[in-house]
């Protein structure tokens, strides 16, 4: 748990909710992670304790009086900001897309577990140190669009091809990083939650779906097998 | 908005009655000025009873009529009724003749008779006549014509005279110079003897001779001026006869006094020299060239008349026919000399007394006018209908589009407002609609904000619940998680149901394989029984959240009321089949349809859940085109959902 404090400084999370117990609560939370947590009741507090102390993360709540999440969400976007993980009480599908393509990093909806939250937090501050490509609303590559949003993976004659929660995450770490032999270890540290106990023989089996979902006729091998390593993505995508 | 204005269906409607009344008169007009009147079936006299002749011997010589178009035959035994017209009593005079029968034995009659370059028709009352011209002028006519020939004789008499005169003062000159020549030569001789008187004779001579020479000039100039005047005399007789002659012709004892014809019409009258007396009229119309009405297209040679061979029968000009009843005068040229007759009907006596008629059939160039104007009917209605085709779809255009934008209005409340135009009717019934969707469209916002606010107000403690939850011990914890995770699920599944909306979400083509294997794959990682083998790849059209919720429910409810779920999919014809088969109890036949109503439960102890999922299922698939149906599973349910593919 504080094995990351000993490199580089606890991630600082900005947590912004209107309802008290649930700031105090999730604050907890994220101290106990080995975050460095402040809170903010609404969106002017928010951007007074940005501007004071900076953060890694904001943990953003849709629904609050004043200014609500999303528009914060949409003005802060495109200026540096920190990744923004909303946590809201609408937990429709409709609802987390409109989160996701108005520019939220991760949407979660109320209530969750916080053992998820934190997860989730980890894994979009992984994202944003591993990768450079800025969020988008759609990866592109040999034809194929996987859109983060929707979760959904058109292929190259526009049809949609839905994909479960896991192969999402595993396309979507093997799209950011293109051209490099991913261990098992490393795409299962990608692609599922920490604590979720799938083992390395999962990888293999959510590897064989996908790799049936983007198999088309006459096409190149999109994910290839390094015998002993691990698993290469072989396009590369495109903007 | 554009708007476009339109006149009231009424007024559309209204213009469509008067468009066919219109074509009606046009039709009516169009016949009256290209069609001809209706042209009469005329044939020649002698040919028709040359025909008759024919049918005759092939009558007696078969025992049966001859059968053919054009002329009826038929064998009766009453005569045909002569209805007097006597016209043709030459004709039937000659028919008679040459079939060797006796006149009262044979009939020809004809409804209309032609005669001369004009047709003949017959005027029975004298007083007809009186005013074109009154007996008292007819006296006075003849009687000048009387005094004309009269005067004509005197004045040829007279010039006759006058040249007897002239001739005779001549003879009479010749014989005075004879005489004087014989005196001359006496006096010659005398002038031997007598030459001393010569001189004096001679100038004598002289003097004689002059004079004589004048006296035979001037007598010849005479017998020339009296030549001259008798000739001139009787020329001028002879003109004023002639002049005369041109109006009075003597016939068979009869005046007939013809009028000077630059007037319409020739009057024939007949008259007796002694005392004028009227038996009847006959007025010839001479068929003008330029007559007004005259067709040029009726055929003398109509079609039924029968042609076998040429005979040269020139009928003379009927005899006055008094009695008749006028007949329509008919105008088609004819031949000089030969009867033509139409509506004809002859009858001759058969040797066993019966009688053989052949009467004139169908008039087929009256069937040819017939359908020239049924033609210009067929026409007129044919471009009437045209224009009705046109007018009706510019009438029914703006319902139809005011239909699909009704239609789209109520597939989604966001669309475009309908656009207010066409027909008066339909312009207040496109604001009617527009001020509905408007409120619609008012209360869906209403409900979404609701609905927000009781997803708020229902998680925000459920959040905090599990926030507190942290702290308990370990076991707690997740009972305690899962209780917060019950409760979450019913509200979310009364926001879904009560938010649900089938036509919010684009319609996209999409993998329906890889979306079974998807939800499958998400309940497999989280530790559910369920499965899911398909090796084809059905590829709809549909909402992909859509599909997933309608899946993603069959599944919940099968692993709640069992604990595996089985999913297969096929395709029948266009239809694609989807199976959900669970282990469970099963449901009970009555309770199939029930268990799609909304918060409808099977076992109310012990199950979780609003009892929204199936309804909303339902809602999907058939937003969608399909259906769902529950069937006997092997161990439990079996939800069928149907998709069209």
């Amino acid at each position: 748990m504080l094995a990351m404090t000993d490199s580089v400084q606890p991630p600082r999370v900005l947590i912004c909710d209107d309802d008290a117990a649930i700031r105090q609560g999730l604050v907890e939370v994220f101290e106990r992670a080995g975050f460095t947590a402040h809170s903010a009741g609404d969106v002017a507090a928010m951007e007074r304790q940005l501007a004071a102390t900076g953060a890694d993360l904001i943990v953003l709540d849709l629904m609050m009086p004043g200014e609500d999440g999303l528009s914060a969400c949409k003005r802060l976007s495109g200026k540096g900001r920190p990744p923004i993980i909303m946590l809201s009480a609408l937990g429709d599908d409709a609802d987390r897309i409109v989160g996701l393509e108005i520019g939220a990093d991760d949407y979660l909806a109320k209530p969750c577990n916080p053992r998820e939250l934190v997860a989730r937090a980890r894994a979009v501050l992984r994202r944003g140190r591993d990768t450079d490509a800025a969020a988008s609303d759609a990866l592109r590559f040999a034809g194929f669009r996987l859109d983060i949003a929707r979760r959904e993976l058109h292929d190259p004659d526009g049809v949609v091809i839905p994909l479960s929660a896991g192969e999402f995450r595993l396309l979507r770490a093997f799209v950011e990083r293109p051209q490099r032999v991913l261990s098992r270890e490393q795409l299962l540290d990608y692609a599922f939650d920490n604590d979720s106990d799938v083992f390395d023989r999962a990888v293999d089996v959510q590897v064989s779906r996908l790799r049936k979902k983007l198999e088309r006729r006459g096409s190149p091998e999109i994910i290839r097998t390094v015998r002993g390593e691990g698993y290469l993505f072989a396009v590369k995508p495109t903007a | 908005m554009q708007q476009r204005a339109g006149l009231p269906i009424a007024a559309y409607l209204g213009v469509l009655v008067a468009l066919a009344l219109a074509a009606a008169f046009v039709a009516t007009l169009a016949i009256v000025i290209f069609l001809p009147p209706r042209p009469p079936d005329v044939v020649r006299a002698d040919k028709a009873a040359e025909h008759f002749e024919e049918g005759y011997d092939h009558m007696t010589a078969l025992g049966r009529p001859m059968s053919e178009r054009g002329v009826v035959w038929e064998v009766r035994q009453q005569p045909p009724e002569d209805e007097g017209s006597h016209g043709l009593d030459r004709t039937q005079h000659e028919l008679a003749q040459s079939l060797a029968l006796e006149p009262d034995q044979v009939v020809a009659s004809a409804a209309h008779i032609k005669m001369d370059d004009s047709f003949v028709f017959r005027v029975a009352e004298v007083e007809g006549l009186a005013s074109v011209i009154s007996p008292d002028q007819i006296a006075r006519i003849s009687e000048e014509v009387a005094q004309a020939y009269e005067e004509a004789a005197d004045r040829a008499q007279e010039a006759r005279e006058r040249a007897q005169e002239a001739a005779e003062a001549r003879r009479e000159a010749e014989i005075a110079a004879a005489e004087d020549r014989l005196a001359d030569a006496e006096d010659r001789l005398h002038a031997e003897h007598e030459r001393l008187q010569e001189l004096s004779e001679m100038r004598a001579e002289a003097a004689q001779a002059r004079a004589e020479a004048l006296r035979e000039a001037q007598i010849e100039a005479a017998e020339a001026r009296a030549e001259l005047l008798a000739e001139r005399q009787a020329r001028a007789a002879e003109r004023l006869a002639a002049r005369i002659e041109r109006r009075v012709r003597v016939e068979n004892g009869e005046v007939i006094i013809t009028q000077i014809p630059d007037e319409h019409a020739d009057v024939e009258v007949n008259v007796d020299p002694p005392e004028i007396e009227i038996p009847s009229f006959e007025f010839a119309v001479p068929t003008p060239p330029a007559a007004p009405r005259a067709p040029a297209r009726a055929d003398p040679a109509a079609p039924t008349a029968p042609v076998h061979a040429p005979r040269a029968a020139r009928t003379a000009t009927a005899p006055p026919a008094p009695g008749a009843p006028a007949a329509p005068p008919m105008y088609a040229p004819a031949p000089v000399g030969v009867l033509l007759i139409s509506g004809f009907e002859f009858g001759a006596q058969l040797p066993d007394g019966r009688w053989l008629v052949m009467r004139q059939g169908r008039n087929w160039a009256e069937i040819g006018w017939i359908l020239r104007a049924a033609g210009i009917i067929g026409g007129t209605l044919l471009v009437l209908s045209v224009l009705a085709l046109l007018f009706a779809r510019r009438l029914t255009q703006p319902i139809r589009s005011f239909a699909d934008a009704v239609q789209a209005v109520g597939v989604n409340p966001q669309s475009e407002p309908v656009r207010e135009e066409g027909p008066e009717e339909l312009r207040g019934a496109a604001r009617a609609v527009n001020t509905m969707q408007a409120r619609l469209r008012a209360l869906i916002a209403d409900r979404t904000k609701t609905l927000a606010a009781v997803a708020h107000d229902m998680r925000t403690p459920l959040m905090r619940l599990r926030l507190s939850a942290e702290h308990a011990p370990p076991e707690q914890r997740e009972k305690m998680a899962r209780e917060i995770a019950e409760v979450e699920a019913l509200v979310a599944s009364f926001i879904a149901f009560a938010r649900d909306d089938p036509a919010e979400e684009a319609r996209l083509r999409l993998d329906l394989t890889a979306l079974l294997q998807s939800i499958a794959d998400d309940n497999i990682e989280a530790g559910r029984n369920v499965a899911y083998e398909c090796e084809e790849r059905f590829v709809i059209t549909g909402q992909s959240l859509g599909l997933k919720r309608l899946f993603t429910n069959l599944v919940e409810n099968a692993l709640k009321y069992g604990t595996a779920a089985r999913i297969s999919s096929r395709r029948e014809e266009s239809t694609i089949i989807i199976d959900v088969a669970d282990d469970g109890p099963g449901i009970p036949l009555d309770q199939r349809e029930k268990v799609f109503e909304p918060f409808v439960r099977l076992n109310e102890e012990g199950t979780r859940g609003a009892g929204l999922g199936l309804a909303a299922a339902r809602s999907i698939a058939r937003a969608h085109g399909g259906d769902i149906a529950i069937l006997d599973g092997e161990n439990g349910a079996l939800l069928r959902v149907t998709l069209p593919g």
